[in-house]
């Protein structure tokens, strides 16, 4: 009898300090450097309403992949990671990450959630990550600039014929001021800029489930001549020849350039640290009209075989909840969940209205081998970039870079 | 009488060989120490780093053992050879370039004058700066927008508008080239500096006693007195060389259009931007050969012909 009860005293301990274990779970997240802005305040708030605790570890954006590959091959990966979105299909491929599928679908607002995000958290019809952080590319121009050369601040261009006009006009202004401006060393910056202006006129980059590259397309080559064409007018700064990034936002912030696409990220940037830059968003068009915009930003993945399911569901619920929302779009990014993503950025800058709607029309192209075909600096889409805009051999460069792509997308089928 | 003469003609060579074998293990565990390092940092490193060049091995994802495949793909890798080109290329250049500067330093800066300590220190001053440092330090020098070079040569006339040196091959490659120099001829100069105080002050004099002109002595003494100090400055700036990577990545990226990437810019691209370790491994391990190859030809070509 005196066994029994010792018996049963135990199990209730052990109950009782196991069931307060998985009521106080504390989880580790890893995020890049770049959402520094709002993954701490987020996770913070969700901490202080939830039984579950989150511990984030801000990385490095440019350590993200390896660190996370590595402690993912030594079994110390953390549970959660926002990951760039454009690394989910690689990361699947490789089975680090859970599928998340069947937790996903039972999302009531599923289908509000970021196209972009799902596309490249899909791999060979599962979903292994979903929407965490966004940022869409836009196209702004300066009013201040435009007014001084006699076109009205407030019509935005909706062709490309438009843009070269304006950027013309602005350009006669003279006095170190230009007309256009864009990264011109940059892989990871065009693809956000320039891959809208093919999209918005009908082409693609990736076509047959990510399998095949096209990138010698009609589109492509009337994209590449619009840009070679404010290159040889002069229109572009020489610093943009190259830049690798380094000056991405701040082209335009310094108020010497008429028009420059970049990501929605620059508006929060402008009105807090550039409050003299009077500015306006509109969308990427494309040859004769219509409009796109590259989705980019994080993806949430939860490491495989952690059995953390239910805790990421909670945590994703809060993410997708309009406080969720509206604390990322206070942070910098772009809200995830188109329902509710007007609402979140009611009380900010007006402008952010027109990046939640570019957000809702983004497109990710989706492969295991994007930075190898896109990101890298020696990759093919960086290379031809370069050499079409401001070298002589269009021709060659653009066939060059489609066998190149080809050749890396084949080996990794 | 021969029995027992054995033994006592037996007893010293089995002491010597004894005494010989306590002197090897002596010796052998005195250089225990350096062994143990080299095999821990190098021959084991090394011997992974070809493991996992029979290998698939990406950053994602199990390796999978594929014998020579990465071996025999290499062959086909245009830009490994482009880039492989590029940096003997390089290294013929800035070798030329670090010797033309650091010898007549080093000339300056043996004799006794006044100030020579000062001219030693300040020749000697970039070597101190880090590579890393340095080349982004004169990245800000060759901004278009910021940087010093282009707001001179617009002051001076020299150009129209500022121009943007990474932007042309030519002048992105000689404007490292000059940086190199810069930062690396100081640490010739010394290496330089010894093997000519090394040379003894008679056979000079009695040269100059003999009626030998400047040049002659420079000719027929100094320079074949210093053939062991070249050959050890040759090999460390042509391996050097030979291993360029960040002056390359940071001030011009690789850029314009990839054509000054280099062959370790190549590797380190393959490896961690394409995430494929295992071909990196095996382009390692071709460049290695390539160097050691390189070093033995020069070790051989400046071997005095004494044998000393």
């Amino acid at each position: 009898m005196k066994l029994l009860k010792i018996a049963a005293l135990t199990a209730t301990i052990v109950g009782a300090l196991s069931s307060s274990a998985l009521a106080q779970q504390k989880l580790t997240m890893w995020s890049r450097s770049t959402s520094e802005a709002f993954m701490p305040t987020l996770i913070k708030a969700f901490n202080e309403k939830h039984k579950t605790q989150i511990e984030l570890q801000i990385v490095p954006s440019a350590e993200m992949v390896q660190k996370y590959a590595t402690a993912a091959a030594g079994g110390s990966a953390p549970d959660f990671v926002s990951l760039d979105l454009v690394y989910g299909p690689a990361f699947a491929k490789s089975g680090v990450l859970e599928d998340l599928t069947d937790m996903a679908k039972s999302l009531p607002y599923f289908d509000q959630l970021s196209k972009a995000h799902l596309g490249t958290g899909t791999y060979e019809g599962r979903i292994y990550a979903l929407p965490m952080s966004a940022d869409a590319s836009v196209l702004l121009w300066n009013k201040k600039l435009f007014k001084q050369a006699g076109l009205d601040p407030n019509k935005a261009p909706t062709t490309w014929a438009e843009i070269e006009a304006a950027a013309g006009k602005v350009n006669g202004l003279g006095n170190g001021i230009n007309g256009f401006y864009f990264a011109g060393a940059c892989g990871g910056c065009n693809a956000f800029t320039f891959m809208p202006l093919i999209w918005a006129s009908g082409g693609d980059i990736l076509v047959d489930n990510g399998k095949r590259a096209n990138i010698d397309s009609p589109q492509m080559h009337d994209a590449i001549n619009f840009y070679r064409g404010m290159v040889a007018k002069g229109y572009v700064p020489e610093s943009a020849k190259t830049d690798s990034g380094k000056n991405f936002f701040g082209g335009f912030a310094t108020d010497k350039i008429g028009l420059s696409p970049i990501g929605a990220f620059a508006i929060g940037n402008l009105v807090k640290n550039y409050p003299t830059v009077d500015f306006g968003v509109t969308f990427i068009p494309g040859k004769d009209g219509g409009r796109a915009s590259f989705g980019g930003g994080d993806n949430f993945v939860v490491t495989a075989g952690r059995d953390n399911l239910q805790a990421a569901k909670e945590f994703l619920d809060f993410v997708y909840s309009l406080e969720g929302q509206t604390l990322l779009a206070k942070g910098g990014s772009l809200p995830t969940r188109a329902d509710v993503a007007a609402e979140a950025v009611k009380s900010l800058d007006e402008r952010y209205q027109i990046a939640t709607e570019a957000m809702k029309i983004g497109r990710t192209p989706s492969s295991p081998v994007y930075n190898d075909i896109i990101n890298s600096s020696t990759g093919p889409w960086k290379q031809m970039l370069n050499e079409v805009f401001f070298g002589n051999d269009v021709k060659g460069s653009v066939a060059k870079a489609q066998a190149s792509m080809q050749s890396i997308l084949d080996a990794a089928n | 009488m021969t029995s027992q003469q054995q033994p006592t003609g037996a007893q010293p060579v089995r002491r010597r060989n004894s005494r010989s074998r306590r002197n090897q293990l002596a010796g052998l565990l005195f250089v225990a120490p350096a062994l143990a390092l080299v095999l821990i940092f190098f021959v084991i490193p090394l011997g992974m780093a070809f493991w996992m060049s029979l290998h698939n091995w990406p950053l994602l994802g199990k390796p999978r053992f594929i014998w020579f495949d990465n071996y025999s793909r290499l062959l086909q890798d245009t830009q490994f050879w482009i880039s492989l080109r590029f940096t003997v290329y390089y290294t013929v250049i800035v070798t030329i370039a670090i010797f033309a500067v650091a010898f007549p330093l080093a000339l300056y800066a043996e004799r006794s004058r006044p100030l020579t300590k000062l001219y030693r220190t300040a020749f000697f001053l970039p070597v101190v700066v880090g590579f890393g440092s340095a080349s982004l330090l004169w990245a800000w020098l060759l901004d278009v927008d910021s940087g010093l070079f282009s707001y001179v040569f617009a002051h001076l006339g020299l150009t129209d508008k500022r121009i943007n040196l990474l932007a042309d091959f030519d002048t992105t490659f000689w404007s490292i080239v000059v940086m190199v120099v810069w930062k690396t001829a100081g640490f010739n100069m010394i290496i330089l500096l010894t093997g000519l105080q090394g040379i003894s002050t008679e056979v000079q004099e009695a040269a100059r006693m003999d009626g030998a002109s400047s040049w002659q002595r420079f000719r027929r003494i100094t320079l074949p007195l210093m053939r062991r100090t070249i050959a050890l400055a040759l090999i460390l700036s042509v391996a050097g060389s030979m291993l360029a990577f960040d002056q390359f990545y940071i001030i011009a990226d690789g850029g314009p259009q990839n054509r000054t990437v280099t062959a370790v810019y190549w590797i380190f691209s393959q490896s961690f931007m394409s995430f494929r370790l295992g071909y990196g491994a095996a382009l390692s391990m071709v460049l290695l050969v390539i160097l050691v190859v390189i070093s033995v030809v020069q070790l051989r070509l400046l071997r005095n012909p004494e044998g000393v």
